[in-house]
């Protein structure tokens, strides 16, 4: 008799959920892949076009999803409300009476985005014309025009970096890592919409570390005279017509000033998703002090939690680009694999020193 | 300008106001310029809303200008306010209310060190011994004089009179607001809707009727900066900041403006003046600059009291054109009387502002 | 006795402690600050400054018209993303600047002695930071004709508004009596106010004197008049 194939419950969706589905399936599992909404993809489903090339982000999304085996199970419009472990299985309840068993849980929940509105003094949601990046690439993937609230067309855009990150105010110290080169992509890309439009970057640090980050940054000074302005945005305030005024300081040339904009895009910055903090809490695993889950190891075993049969992929595990998120979920496929084959695991790394 | 956005910041920035038994403890510049301010505050807790509000004369400054132009250091602050608690308590009282908004940063500033530091409070109680004999109990609740005119700004409204509506044009009127700066940038908590859109004079121009209006400089400080005004060579700093906010405000074309802080008002109403004189602009209509009003002035006028009884005949800037614009009845000569009613002659004209 | 260095003796102010972490030079407290805007002032070199722990560089701060620009109104503790306070850094900067001596140094700086002399006279004397006594129009005479008027009838004005002008009782400007004042007296002694009171002096005196002028007068009139009106216009942002 054939032995029955163990069984590993993947919840969510995305790109980290996706990519582990198939590499997992191909391994010779069986998968069930939890989705909390009506459609798998994740974060893909927002999205236009990809840094660093501009490949339209449905490429992707329907290879990830097309590449997905017939027979992998999914639930839509799920969440999981228990989990009981028994032995070396878990026992997972959902919102809609479903259940399942399996041998391995795996969590690729990703992230939310900062909410804007927190940062009250650059007034999202209170200033017509000030949107974020999510609001301006749903805008690219609608084909909607691009326009002030006014109706006009925009003849200033102003991007400002680091909204909900690398900011005690409101809790997030952490850098997003992927915001700068969001933001210099749609600098670009409003740019290529609106060809006698200016564009202004306040920033404080450009932080284009991936490959081929750096080329846009220099392809938006040089092709698309984008200006940047090394000074964090402190206030937004809005005019008589609509349009915005913004007070910065050019910390390069050493003086306070005051911008006028007729639309303002804030890039706004990974949270952690609250699935992070409700399934931590029902599965005993731990979460950093940013709020994503935490690993094992932070070099060597990064998809483990440390409690036996749970692992964690994706951006979930703290903010990261596209690539790395489907690496990592590559990752979690062998980690679980070798989990489920018995295969020894060095307890914890000798200190040395 | 999306109202919703603003309402879902106020909502995460509401304070607890005690509703009775007040200490109330006067501002050095409310008392020197717009006394009737708190004449008026006074008669509408206690006449009107029948609360106790309390006042020991043996109160003093907080010495809040001292310390904020450098004379004097923490301790001598933070034992002076003590001794103010100390007088709260003997009289057995657990609410304070200041009149100033700096008093107020201070206060707040002082029971944060004392919750943060527990240190710094057992030095206050032994400066204050050891100095005057005297103990203290924290203040329960501490509130500015705004708050708790904000907190019963339904209940006054509907005991009011009049309304800030334009009487002829059936608008409300333009209210522009301005904030002191020691309200809540400190501790955004503990100001009314915190530092970026704060609700207690917004809140309050509502109630009775009146638009607010939001203008690039609404944020900006009036420019007092302390020393910056007191001493006579640094003036410039504090007449360029209120000119700031004038030029930023004008093209909105707002009736008045409202302020929480009792030197804001001062500082609003006199550059007017200095700026007519030096450059000849005027912010207001026909020649008129804006009238500048504290929170309890605007209340006392709503309730229907004289508006000389108020105190509107110590501006610089004449409140007439408002007081018609609302349809306020108003005896000119009356202005100038004193509490007898026995005439007291009229003050000069300034050169360019047009004046009452 | 090696006297600590100045970033230590900041350090025990714990004003400063609240007021500096690390500074990243984001420099949204300068877009903000009302004195950057009219001084050459830069709220984020102070922080930058003080925490390069140079006793040079914090020493020339402390005898430079720099850090005499900021007007305490704390717009950078609402937007700083490192949570600092320039405004606290400047106070404490400004505490130590009289402990040493170094304000008299320079034009700003000297200004103190003129707010110590009116505003620690106003408390002592009468209870209040400013007392309409005190505030003549040739010295504010951006008052306006409006406060010759209301001080030639100061009492008539002040008592119709609810006033106890200069009585006991309460009242507002009621006469805040003796025992309360000498309460105020013994509070300033024992917290060190009178300490500072004398440092403030002590230290003008000796620039009025080296700056040539008569301090065998007690009030050093004519130093007073100079520290309060002189303005060398060298403090402002040139127009491009």
């Amino acid at each position: 008799m054939m032995e029955e194939k163990k069984h590993i419950a993947i919840i969510g969706g995305g790109p980290a959920g996706l990519e582990s589905a198939e590499n997992l399936f191909d391994l010779g599992y069986k998968v069930t892949i939890i989705e909390l909404s009506d459609s798998l993809g994740g974060k893909l489903n927002n999205w236009h076009r990809l840094f660093p090339d501009r490949r339209l982000s449905k490429e992707i999304l329907n290879h990830l999803k097309n590449k997905l085996n017939r027979n992998i199970q999914i639930f839509y419009n799920s969440t999981v409300i228990k989990t009981t472990r028994k032995e070396d299985k878990f026992f997972i309840e959902l919102n809609n009476s479903s259940s399942l068993e399996c041998d391995a849980v795996l969590l690729t929940v990703g992230f939310d985005l900062f909410n804007a509105s927190i940062k009250e003094e650059y007034g999202y949601g209170i200033y017509d014309n000030v949107i974020t990046s999510a609001d301006l690439e749903y805008l690219f993937h609608a084909n909607k025009p691009l326009l002030t609230k006014q109706g006009k067309t925009p003849e200033k855009v102003a991007f400002i970096h680091c909204v909900g990150s690398r900011d005690e105010k409101v809790g997030n110290i952490y850098c997003s890592s992927v915001c700068c080169v969001t933001g210099v992509k749609q600098a670009m890309e409003v740019k290529q919409l609106l060809p006698h439009s200016e564009i202004l970057m306040f920033y404080m640090d450009i932080r284009m570390y991936g490959r081929f980050y750096e080329d846009l940054y220099l392809e938006a000074q040089e092709k698309y005279h984008v200006q940047f302005i090394r000074g964090r945005l402190s206030e937004t305030a809005e005019n008589i017509d609509g349009s915005l005024i913004l007070k910065a300081d050019d910390t390069l040339a050493g003086c306070p000033i005051k911008v006028n904009a007729d639309l303002v895009v804030l890039l706004v910055g990974y949270v952690p998703s609250k699935y992070c903090s409700s399934l931590s809490k029902m599965l005993h695993i731990k979460c950093e002090k940013d709020g994503f889950f935490a690993p094992c190891d932070t070099h060597t075993d990064r998809n483990f939690t440390g409690s036996p049969g749970i692992f964690i992929a994706g951006a979930c595990t703290g903010p990261k680009n596209l690539e790395a998120t489907l690496a990592d979920a590559r990752s979690a496929s062998i980690t679980i694999h070798k989990y489920l084959l018995h295969v020894p695991v060095l307890e914890q790394i000798n200190k040395v020193g | 300008m999306i109202n919703e956005g603003k309402i879902r910041v106020w909502k995460d920035y509401q304070k607890e106001i005690a509703d009775d038994r007040y200490f109330y403890v006067r501002s050095c510049i409310r008392q020197n310029f717009f006394p009737g301010a708190e004449k008026t505050f006074l008669r509408i807790m206690r006449d009107e809303l029948r609360k106790d509000v309390f006042e020991d004369p043996r109160h003093t400054t907080c010495t809040g200008i001292a310390y904020h132009t450098d004379i004097v250091p923490l301790e001598t602050i933070m034992t002076t306010v003590a001794r103010q608690f100390s007088l709260m308590t003997e009289n057995g009282y657990e609410n304070i209310v200041p009149s100033c908004i700096t008093s107020f940063g201070i206060y707040t500033e002082i029971l944060e060190l004392w919750e943060h530091h527990p240190e710094w409070e057992e030095k206050a109680k032994n400066y204050l011994f050891k100095s005057t004999g005297r103990e203290f109990k924290k203040p329960k609740n501490l509130a500015h004089s705004s708050d708790v005119i904000f907190k019963y700004r339904n209940e006054i409204a509907h005991l009011a009179k009049h309304c800030l509506v334009n009487k002829e044009t059936g608008q409300p009127i333009r209210v522009v607001e301005h904030i002191g700066c020691h309200y809540s940038r400190m501790f955004p908590q503990k100001g009314i809707g915190g530092a970026e859109y704060p609700f207690v004079l917004t809140g309050l121009a509502e109630a009775f009727g009146g638009e607010v209006i939001d203008y690039p400089e609404r944020r900006a400080c009036c420019g007092f900066g302390f020393r910056q005004y007191l001493v006579q060579a640094n003036r410039g700093y504090s007449i360029a900041c209120s000119k700031k906010k004038f030029e930023s405000m004008a093209p909105y074309k707002p009736d008045m403006i409202i302020t929480n802080c009792p030197g804001c008002p001062y500082f609003l109403d006199r550059w007017q003046y200095v700026i007519s004189e030096m450059e000849g602009t005027t912010y207001g209509a026909n020649g008129y600059g804006i009238p500048v009003l504290t929170f309890e002035e605007l209340a006392g006028l709503m309730m229907g009291y004289n508006p000389w009884d108020i105190g509107l005949q110590m501006h610089q800037v004449s409140v007439e054109p408002l007081l018609d614009k609302i349809g306020i009845e108003y005896d000119s000569h009356d202005k100038y009387c004193d509490a007898e009613g026995i005439f007291m002659g009229k003050p000069e004209i300034p050169e360019i502002l047009k004046f009452c | 006795m090696i006297k600590p260095d100045y970033f230590t003796q900041l350090k025990s102010d714990i004003r400063f402690n609240e007021g500096l972490h690390a500074c990243i030079n984001c420099g949204t407290c300068s877009a903000i600050c009302p004195a950057a805007a009219f001084y050459n002032y830069d709220p984020k070199q102070i922080a930058t400054q003080v925490q390069s722990r140079n006793e040079q560089v914090i020493e020339n701060l402390l005898k430079s018209d720099t850090i005499w620009y900021c007007g305490e109104c704390m717009s950078c503790k609402t937007r700083c993303p490192r949570g600092n306070t320039p405004g606290l850094i400047i106070m404490a900067l400004r505490q130590l600047s009289i402990e040493t001596g170094f304000f008299a140094e320079s034009e700003k700086g000297r200004q103190i002695l003129a707010l110590k002399r009116v505003i620690g006279s106003n408390i002592l004397n009468y209870g209040y930071c400013v007392h309409v006594e005190g505030i003549s129009s040739e010295m504010h005479p951006e008052q306006g004709p409006i406060w010759k008027w209301i001080r030639k009838h100061a009492e008539k004005v002040y008592n119709r508004l609810g006033a106890n002008y200069g009585k006991e009782g309460p009242g507002a400007l009621r006469k805040i009596s003796d025992s309360n004042l000498k309460e105020l007296d013994q509070i300033f002694q024992v917290t060190g106010a009178y300490d500072r009171f004398d440092k403030i002096e002590k230290f003008s005196k000796k620039k009025a004197t080296e700056m040539g002028y008569n301090t065998k007068i007690e009030s050093m009139d004519p130093y007073f008049l100079m520290i309060y009106r002189h303005n060398s216009e060298k403090h402002y942002k040139q127009k491009a």
